[in-house]
């Protein structure tokens, strides 16, 4: 923790500074339309109720509970993504790569540090969120609490896990936003944030359950939807947390090397 | 001591949609050379000459292709994260610092990184920000910070650790006269301490004036080594001496011309004769007792030896051939 917690208090000066509002803003606007959007398009073209086969596919008929859980998590994993992801590469863009690489430290406190930063963030974004989606009428029933910690502890891991390959991918080939957005649209369409995968081909389904995010969802809304008690929820637990780790593993491997190559891309004479 | 030996860095080519790769080039092609502690050595070199290649293989940020470089013993490749406790680096462009933290926050951040117990960190950020003339915009955001003021930051960073070594990148590019002479007195010092230097610079006089010994590399390669002196010596450079009499005199001619040197003669603005000679030794003295004793009257005579920055030139122009491999003899020597 000997960098983790300077790189937080690093990442919470500078967000202060540069980016008060902006971040918040923009994470919590996408949050709340997707919820708000679910909402007219339930009661305008549903006419308030789900269709017989989601409560199928998704295991429960509330459509909105399960939406707004999904755009809960889909907020968080954008905003640790966008902060995890592309921390390497903001200090190559910046021109701290070579500095902060010089340093003994090593990456994984310091990518744990830049994940707490966005972790402590968006906790408050999804929060305001969900002040929203009471508001206009989701009812939430009350999480098992264990289930959730669990649920939560599981995610933020292979949130994490997932986005330290693609920093290394990143900064190797020296861009961000194909990268970033590529992921972004996989995890909307595959992962189930507003719908339920079980709607997708079954190649596609697989391909999913290959991105830890699936599981994390599922293992959250049986939490927060189901009031499942954590057996229930520990073989998706276990699946994420595996693949997270795998992922971490597999990153933290190419992170050096992609270090390498972009420090060889800033000159080499 | 780092200690490189036979060191190689190929680049592989670049590869282009649809094009086939570049050809690879060879950024540092074989370079032996050592550093010792407590002495500042010089890197010197025309750009592309490999010099920054070579300090960040150094430095453990690139991997050589080939070779070997030690620090202390410890293999860049091998034990990289116990160098990077002993090292630092320090580029000039005044870039390696967060704009949007103050110089007091950057320092203390990087003191994290390098795990600076914390009873020394916060004497140790005072005593740098002191060195570096930036006490007063301590807790000014860098971003608004001048060039130079950037740069200076970025030098107290590379202190932060109290390297054992310390690599110097053109360390006072972009600094005003006076904050450069400082930071020539700072890396003085630092020696003096103990620390082992290496630096490059386009600032030759700052070479010449620090180093004690100085390698010259052209395109990847060891063309010379030496001490600045020995350097400029080497290369039998011709030494100028211009001299300006008071009036004509008959006998002048030949007695400059008896000296064996290539002279021209020529009249300065005011009309009194000049002679500029050109000879590989120093010869003011012969010359003034020549003219002397011929019946000159001497009004000026300037000197002008051959500057370690024409050596570089003719070594760099010389090279591959010849330089290359007088280069490694000497390495061998050594």
């Amino acid at each position: 923790m000997a960098t983790a917690l300077p790189t937080l208090r690093r990442n919470w000066l500078v967000t202060m500074r540069a980016y008060q509002w902006t971040y918040f803003v923009g994470t919590l606007a996408t949050g709340i339309l997707t919820v708000g959007l679910a909402y007219l398009a339930f009661h305008a073209i549903g006419g308030g109720r789900a269709g017989g086969g989601f409560a199928a596919a998704a295991g429960t008929a509330d459509y909105l509970g399960y939406v707004t859980v999904g755009a809960a998590a889909s907020m968080f994993s954008v905003r640790m993504v966008l902060w995890v992801a592309k921390a390497q590469i903001t200090e190559q863009r910046e021109g701290t790569l070579e500095s902060q690489v010089l340093a003994p430290a090593r990456r994984l406190p310091y990518l744990i540090g830049v994940g707490l930063q966005a972790l402590t963030t968006t906790v408050v974004e999804v929060v305001v969120m969900l002040a929203f989606a009471i508001m206009i009428g989701v009812r939430l029933p009350a999480p098992d609490p264990v289930t959730l910690l669990a649920a939560f502890v599981a995610a933020s891991v292979a949130v994490f896990g997932i986005s330290v390959p693609l920093s290394a991918i990143m900064i190797s080939v020296g861009e961000a936003h194909i990268t970033q957005n590529t992921l972004f649209v996989a995890m909307g369409l595959l992962c189930g944030f507003t719908f339920p995968p079980g709607y997708l081909p079954d190649p596609l389904r697989w391909l999913g359950e290959a991105l830890p995010i699936t599981s994390a969802l599922r293992a959250l809304r049986a939490a927060t939807l189901e009031h499942a008690p954590l057996s229930a929820a520990a073989p998706d637990l276990l699946l994420c947390l595996a693949l997270g780790l795998a992922y971490l593993a597999v990153g933290l491997r190419l992170l050096g090397p992609a270090e390498r190559i972009a420090i060889q891309r800033g000159g080499s004479a | 001591m780092i200690v490189t030996q036979e060191l190689r860095k190929t680049f592989p080519g670049q590869r282009k949609l649809f094009r086939p790769a570049g050809p690879a080039t060879d950024a540092v092609d074989g370079l032996s050379l050592s550093i010792p502690p407590g002495a500042v050595t010089g890197l010197l070199g025309l750009n592309g000459a490999g010099k920054t290649t070579t300090i960040k293989v150094l430095a453990t940020l690139l991997r050589p292709t080939s070779g070997s470089v030690t620090v202390d013993g410890l293999d860049v490749v091998t034990h990289a994260r116990e160098i990077r406790r002993r090292i630092n680096l320090i580029a000039g462009g005044e870039r390696m610092v967060y704009a949007r933290l103050t110089g007091r926050e950057n320092l203390w951040y990087f003191g994290q990184l390098y795990d600076v117990p914390r009873a020394v960190l916060n004497t140790r950020i005072d005593e740098l920000l002191e060195l570096v003339g930036l006490t007063d915009a301590a807790g000014t955001v860098v971003e608004r910070y001048s060039r130079g003021m950037r740069q200076r930051l970025s030098i107290a960073r590379g202190l932060i650790n109290a390297p054992a070594y310390l690599l110097l990148d053109e360390p006072t590019l972009g600094l005003d006269a006076p904050i450069a002479r400082d930071l020539r007195a700072v890396v003085a010092n630092l020696a003096r301490d103990g620390v082992g230097v290496l630096l490059t610079s386009h600032y030759l006089a700052e070479v010449e004036q620090l180093c004690g010994h100085v390698y010259v590399v052209d395109r990847g390669r060891l063309v010379a080594q030496g001490s600045p002196t020995a350097l400029t010596a080497g290369t039998r450079l011709p030494h100028t001496v211009e001299l300006t009499l008071a009036e004509h005199a008959p006998a002048v001619s030949a007695a400059v011309a008896a000296l064996g040197a290539e002279f021209e003669v020529g009249v300065d603005a005011e009309e009194r004769p000049t002679f500029l000679l050109r000879s590989p030794e120093d010869l003011a003295g012969e010359l003034a007792t020549a003219v002397v004793r011929a019946g000159g009257a001497i009004v000026r005579l300037e000197v002008n030896p051959p500057t370690l920055e024409d050596a570089i030139l003719a070594m760099a122009g010389a090279s591959p051939a010849v330089g290359a491999e007088s280069g490694r003899a000497a390495v061998a020597a050594r």
